[in-house]
């Protein structure tokens, strides 16, 4: 469990000595002394592409360790959990949408999201099928994920990062392909599982946001 | 069903031609070092049995008779083999044991007498410790002051000797070693101002020992009742080689200018190529077990770079690294498994073969089970080193 997530001078490697530069110097988040996320909380990192969004997000997710500063969960540095701690926490307490979904194209819709359920089955089959048809995706189910249309991936990405508990949900670009009506109905799901969780969560965004009611937005 | 998803995703990209190239190379390798084992195996378990054709070498050495060294009346001093002498024999590295022949300081007559004639000789006596022996006849016990005939072991050329030479130009029966047991022999001793007849009979035959062996509790005492010196040092010893017809102990005889009487010298050179030509064929195997090896690590690390994104994906979902390898794991384990039973079925199969001409030439195969024990071991190291480099690699693959 976990309850607050903070970035304490937190700065990419890449961006070492431009620190008195765009786009870092007018980040809310790079070399800040302390960023909190808690939860419950909903919060939208807007940024430019190349500001080191996915970054970020791997940093939280714990893929990546390239950063100064240091990343706390509950006030404990996570730069030194172990590969153990790290896939336990991935399947608890962090749930993570990347930008580019990483589906396995030759799995169909229904074994994308199994994948990802049977680690800890926290979803029914039937719950499965009521949000692929709540995401109107339901006739998808059996087809492999490479034949989907990118904003269909989307829907089964954002359907299989709910399949298990979470405390933050991070979702990297989660309605970059998606129209306004495909927004709502993605948000309106996000907003009840975490709610039900009592979760955070922290979407990032280069345009198109998601339509998350009462966010903190912060800039990158 | 779904457990078959992570599987059905990272089999892909397995090439059935790779690991079958793996299996087949380690599969000679290791059939290779299994059958050479066996066949080594089966042909030295005889190593124990003595008379066979291979067997622990002995030599027994004696100096060299020079001049007029050993007519009566000269000293032979100079024949016998002081302690210092034994002591640096024994601690060469060729030699696993040594011991003096202790020879009977006094007279020895020995009559036979079948239907009323009686036979009589003079004969001389040795004794070396029991475990020199190649046979271990019953009765071979002795206890002074026991009125027990006194056993007798000699070799088996003075019979051959007898019956071939002796008894074939004089027209007179030839007699096999059974009936020459039956015969009641008695053998006079004197010496020392003393003189007395005890009963003896032959009850084995050495092809090692070219002498009248009896046992040493019955040379202790008669020396002690009938020599009129102290014990002298011996001037044959027996050494036990540590290696059949290890080149070292010749050169050191030749260096010392001493004499073997070998047993079996050849026989011994046979062994000693033997395991010199094993030693040859299982490094062999093993180099090509070794490369089989490097083989499986090299098409995995191949398998593993192809499916690297797989890899990542599954941990980014949560899947741990031993959960993802343990899957590549089975594969290695599988196909091991496979060519342990094809190699040792190989091994077999062979000894099966060879069993017969064995056989035939008296030895008797030994089990297959410490060679199966073996090979089975071998596969397990090879396993645990596949198991080891690929967990390393597939955690290597967990932070980008």
């Amino acid at each position: 469990m976990i309850s607050s997530i903070t970035l304490r001078r937190v700065l990419p490697h890449v961006f070492r000595g431009s620190e008195k530069e765009a786009p870092v110097k007018d980040s809310q988040i790079w070399v800040n002394e302390e960023v909190s996320f808690k939860r419950p909380g909903y919060y939208i990192i807007e940024a430019e592409s190349g500001t080191g969004k996915s970054s970020l997000c791997a940093y939280l997710y714990g893929s990546r360790r390239d950063y100064d500063g240091e990343i706390l969960f509950d006030g404990e540095s996570v730069r030194h959990f172990s590969i153990s701690r790290w896939c336990d926490l991935r399947c608890r307490s962090l749930a993570y949408l990347p930008q580019e979904m990483r589906l396995f194209p030759e799995l169909t819709v229904m074994e994308n999201i199994r994948i990802k359920n049977r680690l800890t089955d926290y979803k029914s089959e039937k719950e499965i099928s009521d949000m692929l048809t709540r995401l109107e995706i339901d006739n998808k189910a059996d087809i492999t994920a490479g034949r989907l249309s990118v904003g269909q991936q989307q829907r089964v990405a954002i359907i299989r990062a709910l399949c298990q508990p979470f405390d933050f949900l991070l979702i990297d670009e989660p309605v970059s392909h998606l129209d306004a009506r495909n927004n709502q109905a993605v948000a309106a799901l996000i907003d009840e599982e975490a709610r039900a969780r009592e979760a955070s969560v922290i979407a990032t965004s280069v345009g198109n946001k998601i339509t998350l009611p009462e966010f903190t937005l912060l800039k990158l | 069903m779904s457990k078959n998803i992570v599987w059905r995703l990272l089999r892909r990209n397995i090439s059935a031609g790779q690991l079958a190239g793996y299996a087949i190379a380690n599969l000679v390798g290791l059939a290779i070092v299994l059958t050479a084992i066996q066949f080594y195996r089966d042909v030295t378990t005889v190593w124990e049995d003595e008379d066979s054709f291979i067997s622990k070498d002995y030599l027994i050495i004696s100096k060299r008779v020079k001049g007029l060294g050993a007519l009566p009346g000269t000293n032979d001093a100079d024949t016998r083999f002081t302690n210092e002498e034994i002591n640096e024999i024994a601690s060469q590295p060729w030699a696993r044991k040594v011991d003096g022949f202790t020879s009977a300081a006094f007279n020895v007559y020995a009559r036979v007498e079948f239907g009323g004639n009686s036979l009589s000789t003079a004969l001389f006596l040795e004794s070396i410790p029991d475990d020199y022996f190649d046979v271990s006849p019953r009765g071979w016990d002795y206890e002074p002051g026991n009125n027990q005939p006194v056993p007798i072991i000699i070799s088996k050329d003075y019979l051959s000797l007898y019956n071939f030479g002796f008894a074939t130009s004089r027209g007179m029966p030839q007699i096999s070693e059974e009936v020459i047991g039956m015969i009641p022999l008695q053998l006079s001793l004197s010496g020392n101002g003393r003189q007395q007849w005890v009963n003896a009979r032959i009850v084995g035959f050495s092809s090692r020992l070219n002498t009248i062996a009896v046992p040493e509790e019955f040379m202790d005492w008669a020396n002690s009742q009938f020599s009129e010196t102290p014990t002298e040092s011996p001037s044959r010893l027996i050494v036990q080689l540590d290696k059949p017809g290890d080149p070292e102990a010749e050169h050191y005889l030749e260096d010392h200018g001493y004499e073997s009487a070998g047993d079996k010298v050849n026989n011994g050179k046979a062994a000693y190529f033997l395991s010199v030509v094993t030693t040859v064929v299982i490094c062999v195997g093993v180099i090509i077990s070794l490369l089989a090896f490097f083989i499986l690590l090299l098409s995995i690390y191949l398998l593993l770079q192809k499916n690297r994104e797989k890899l990542h994906d599954l941990m980014q979902l949560g899947y741990t690294p031993a959960q993802v390898a343990r899957h590549y794991h089975l594969i290695v384990a599988g196909v091991n498994t496979a060519v342990l039973i094809a190699a040792v079925s190989v091994m077999l199969i062979s000894a099966h073969k060879w069993n017969e001409p064995l056989q035939s030439l008296g030895l008797h195969p030994s089990s297959p089970l410490p060679t199966i024990l073996i090979g089975i071991g071998i596969i397990l190291v090879i396993t645990a080193g596949n198991v080891w480099a690929i967990s390393r690699n597939v955690r290597k693959r967990f932070f980008t």
